[in-house]
């Protein structure tokens, strides 16, 4: 509290104006453009605002936790509800942990198949992320275009593993069920479609005065900034650095496939955003190169475990301690994973996704810590937004692509 | 930007204008809802059934208790007996939960015989939490209620015939094809 006070004090002789008071205001938990449960407490001089303190935890579910009381393959379904528009970006982020774990390979028709539907899903959720953020500086249309293109590809998550969002289709050692010849046609046909559709946004928002008047010059960071701040993602990338964790530390098909890293130049609002159509573009090539050179065989590894999988090994020493009395040992040394501790990172739509894992040799995690980039990218909110309008927080808001479910956990 | 001589010829804004003038004589994609139906793709994970066997009448589950043990939420509760002449295990009750299901789909993945399955039928909206728990007979009469209005011959789940998974990650009656036949009457 005293800290607080003390920083508003600072304010009040570092303005021009002899009569300024700061005005303190909450933007949050419920309003439409903070994309969640996202509460901001602002300190403004007239519209401007000088200083911004993020409050966060109001989706709070103890993922963390509960993952501890289950073993590793029902985690899974736990890891849809973090960033829930892109899910099967968290799904394999969680699978690759525990392989490299458990040392399992998926045979590469898994790989493929779980490559693609990755890329689908980081389509669908900067589809939503360009809609929202439309949205909020106020082109309406966008937002329509938008979710039809979006409501095509849950259409075909429902036919690859029937459900929409909540996919869980993923699992540790390749994927669940293998995709129909005819689902992988009608995706392939789609990607025509989509590049079509991606010319239309950009014709209706880059070089719009409106557009251009409330994006460039808004929210700006250096790439040194930028880094020091932990961004990851598009995020870091329209600030000029090429980082991507598909390119330097490659999983599953990406080294087999080519693509590039668009990369930004002024690191401001724009520059995000042209970024993301980029990469959506970058996506349906990975998809098509994906389907062209898709590999026939299994879909799941032959050494990866059970849905089912025992928490703890059955086996146990009985030692006899008098004549009736049977003293039984469960578990006594027996490792059913190898114990230890690892971190994986896969890029997910927002950034960079990672998984830290804890392992003590029982079948459920003893600890499983998620890097989730959301948590990260609020952070940077005060840095971005000091000395911009309200109007403009929301902007700026939108352009770090925030989902609270995945910050909150 | 704003010294621009083109700025005063509206390029971007008529530009902007132009796809949404050729977007509003395109065939309209909204779905009216209680009039028309959305199409629901074959296995999709809704309300939960237990299989009625056509040829016993009554439901196929063998209580070997592994849906229990791999749900997630834990919403399953299987009890069951033990008939003394043959040692088998009859389930006796059968209770879902469906207001902490997550729908998943582990349970219809693992179970040995194909008895429970979540079925493609999707409005189930309830008006007060004791019609969201479904026990045994609640469970048959949804199977009942999924089947009457199925068109095909044989009623087959994805999740029941695991595509390109290899055999040893299956359960024994998985490896073969698993499926109902729909009786019509």
């Amino acid at each position: 509290m005293s800290e607080k006070s003390l920083t508003t004090k600072e304010y009040i002789y570092t303005t021009e104006d002899p009569f300024f008071s700061p005005l303190t205001i909450q933007m949050g938990p419920q309003h439409p453009s903070t994309h969640g449960v996202l509460k901001l407490n602002l300190v403004l001089e007239g519209e401007k605002i000088i200083d911004l303190e993020p409050e966060i935890g109001f989706l709070h579910r103890g993922l963390e936790k509960l993952a501890e009381s289950m073993n590793y393959a029902q985690v899974l379904p736990l890891t849809d509800r973090l960033d829930y528009i892109s899910a099967m970006n968290n799904n394999t982020g969680y699978a690759l942990v525990v392989e490299r774990l458990l040392g399992i390979e998926p045979p590469p028709r898994g790989k493929y198949l779980r490559t693609m539907v990755c890329e689908l899903a980081r389509i669908a959720s900067h589809l939503l992320w360009l809609a929202t953020h439309a949205l909020d500086i106020g082109a309406m249309t966008v937002f329509l275009y938008c979710f039809r293109e979006r409501e095509k590809i849950l259409d075909f998550f429902e036919m690859i593993c029937g459900a929409r969002l909540t996919v869980s289709y993923p699992r540790i050692g390749g994927v669940r069920v293998d995709v129909e010849e005819k689902v992988l046609e009608e995706i392939y046909n789609f990607i025509p479609y989509m590049y079509e559709k991606i010319e239309e946004y950009e014709g209706l928002l880059s070089q719009n005065r409106i557009w251009l008047d409330r994006t460039v010059g808004v929210g700006v960071i250096s790439a040194e900034e930028a880094i020091a701040y932990g961004l990851t993602g598009p995020s870091l990338r329209g600030s000029g650095v090429a980082y991507d964790i598909r390119k330097h530390f490659p999983y599953d098909a990406y080294p087999e496939l080519d693509f590039e890293v668009p990369v930004g130049k002024n690191g401001d609002t724009y520059d995000r955003y042209w970024c993301r159509l980029q990469e959506m573009r970058q996506s349906l090539r990975i998809i098509k190169q994906c389907i062209e050179k898709m590999p026939d065989g299994p879909v799941c590894a032959e050494v990866s475990p059970d849905l089912d999988m025992q928490v703890f090994k059955r086996a146990f020493r009985a030692e006899a301690w008098g004549e009736k009395t049977f003293i039984a040992f469960l578990n006594e040394g027996v490792e059913l994973v190898p114990k230890g501790e690892l971190y994986s990172a896969v890029e997910g739509a927002k950034g960079e996704l990672g998984f830290y894992l804890v392992s003590d040799g029982s079948g459920r995690p003893y600890r499983l810590h998620i890097r989730a980039p959301s948590y990260v990218h609020i952070s940077a909110l005060p840095k971005l937004s000091r000395g911009h309008m309200v109007a403009d927080l929301v902007a700026i808001i939108g352009t770090l692509d925030i989902v609270m479910g995945e910050c909150d956990r | 930007m704003r010294r621009n001589p083109y700025y005063l010829l509206f390029r971007d804004l008529l530009g902007g204008l132009l796809i949404t003038l050729k977007t509003l004589f395109r065939k309209p994609v909204t779905v009216e809802y209680p009039r028309e139906r959305v199409k629901v793709y074959p296995s999709f994970r809704g309300r939960h059934a237990l299989v009625r066997d056509p040829e016993t009448g009554d439901a196929r589950c063998v209580a070997c208790l592994k849906c229990v043990q791999v749900c997630p939420s834990r919403c399953i509760d299987v009890k069951y007996e033990i008939d003394e002449k043959t040692g088998a295990r009859i389930m006796t009750q059968y209770n879902i939960e469906a207001l902490r299901c997550i729908y998943c789909g582990y349970c219809e993945e693992v179970c040995p015989v194909g008895a429970i399955v979540l079925t493609e039928y999707f409005e189930y909206s309830v008006r007060t939490r004791e019609e969201a728990f479904f026990d045994k007979e609640k469970l048959l009469k949804n199977w009942d209620e999924f089947i009457a209005k199925y068109t095909e011959k044989v009623y087959t789940n994805k999740f029941w015939n695991l595509k390109g998974i290899p055999d040893v990650l299956k359960p024994a009656p998985k490896r073969k094809q698993l499926e109902v036949p729909v009786k019509r009457g």
